[in-house]
């Protein structure tokens, strides 16, 4: 018999709900005929990939009088022991600047996409990419 | 319908092979992990660190010393990304000319109610987004939260009032171009500032640097008045702030046009649909 941790068994199953959202994003993006259907896709996709991100930076609790915290070092006029307890008790901050600039140039993206489907819209009247792919000229 | 096939089944595969990954201990045999990776507890270390001035920011948001320090050229390029999809976007809409309004200003909108409420929030969220740029190097924030908040702003006031009252306000697109503009500028010279003024002084500096180190020794004061600043983070955070603010505002303002216009424009354009 194996020894399972529950922690380890309840984000393993966490981490594969996000990885059938991704695989059920990607069908929105692929399958969806219409152009708003896939650009909602895409921003599901792109939501799961930032939550996968921030999540592999979590560590787990030393103990309840330890705490996992924020990056952010809270203490004024830190001691060199601060600074070292503040290094070894905080959560990755790498994923978190990535994912703070990532959710803002998508939000950008994500705009001109919707800008570009409503002069689409404008000019061929319809946004189902079959017959978007039809036109001529 | 054959690639409908192949693609069901590729996506089907990305999900397996994921688990796969996950159960071969990918990602470590315990999760959460115990400890973060050596390279992030490197930077946690150095982020705000007054005993080894080599290689610290001083600043005690380690997010933000990655930003715009450590990792300071990637986010540079990703405000590239961000300036080509609203010049994108920009140039989609380029020729349509907006029409004057047909009525009074003030008759456009919603009720007095909705409006009056609208004027005290926006004034509290500018506020808050000052609050986060101004404080993104000491608290979880910068100029991209702050933007991003700061835009929602005009977004009401277009929702509210409309299009015509916000310019009105003085808040027209090639006003927000020429923030936006002066934003990127500011991003370009806070970036070539310490180089600069390495360069008039005659001693070694490199672009982007912030703090002084053992072979570039100068670089911008971490504290003005015992305020922390932490050196270049400050103007970056700033200036991102109007580049983000300005940009979001100008898709809105493009969004917003009056759909009679753009139809005018289409067919004098000569498009026939």
């Amino acid at each position: 018999m194996i020894e399972v941790d529950p922690i380890t068994y309840s984000y393993t199953v966490l981490l594969l709900s996000m990885a059938v959202n991704l695989g059920i994003s990607l069908y929105g993006v692929f399958y969806r005929p219409s152009l708003i259907k896939k650009i909602i896709a895409l921003t599901i996709f792109s939501d799961t990939a930032n939550t996968f991100a921030i999540i592999i930076g979590y560590i787990r609790w030393r103990s309840p009088e330890e705490p996992v915290q924020p990056p952010v070092l809270t203490k004024l006029n830190a001691s060199a022991e601060d600074i070292a307890r503040f290094a070894s008790n905080s959560v990755d901050p790498l994923p978190q600047a990535l994912v703070l600039t990532a959710i803002v140039i998508g939000l950008a993206v994500t705009l001109f996409l919707v800008f570009l489907t409503l002069q689409i819209y404008r000019l061929y009247k319809t946004t189902d990419v079959r017959e978007i792919a039809r036109l001529r000229g | 319908m054959n690639g409908r096939v192949i693609g069901l089944v590729v996506i089907t595969l990305f999900v397996v092979v994921f688990s796969l990954v996950l159960a071969l201990g990918g990602l470590g045999w315990m999760l959460p992990m115990e400890n973060v990776r050596m390279i992030a507890r490197e930077y946690l270390r150095i982020a705000y660190n007054p005993f080894d001035m080599n290689y610290t920011v001083m600043s005690p948001e380690a997010v933000t010393s990655i930003v715009w320090d450590f990792r300071g050229l990637d986010t540079l390029f990703e405000t590239v990304v961000f300036y080509l999809a609203i010049i994108g976007s920009v140039a989609l809409a380029r020729g349509i000319k907006s029409s004057p309004p047909e009525k009074k200003v003030e008759a456009y909108g919603l009720s007095l109610i909705v409006k009056t409420v609208t004027r005290i929030t926006i004034g509290m969220i500018i506020a808050i987004a000052a609050s986060i740029a101004l404080h993104g190097h000491l608290t979880p924030g910068g100029g991209f939260q702050g933007g991003a908040t700061a835009a929602i702003a005009p977004l009401l006031v277009l929702v509210i009032f409309s299009k015509y009252y916000l310019e009105n306000l003085g808040v027209r697109k090639n006003v927000m171009l020429s923030i936006r503009s002066i934003g990127l500028l500011g991003i370009g010279l806070t970036a070539f500032s310490v180089l600069i003024i390495g360069l008039l002084s005659g001693v070694n500096a490199y672009v982007f640097q912030n703090q002084p180190k053992s072979t570039a020794p100068i670089g911008l004061p971490y504290q003005i008045g015992g305020q922390l600043i932490s050196g270049t983070l400050w103007f970056f955070n700033i200036f991102e702030m109007f580049a983000v603010a300005a940009g979001f505002t100008i898709i809105f303002l493009l969004l917003s046009i009056p759909e009679r216009d753009v139809l005018k424009c289409i067919k004098e354009e000569g498009g026939e649909y």
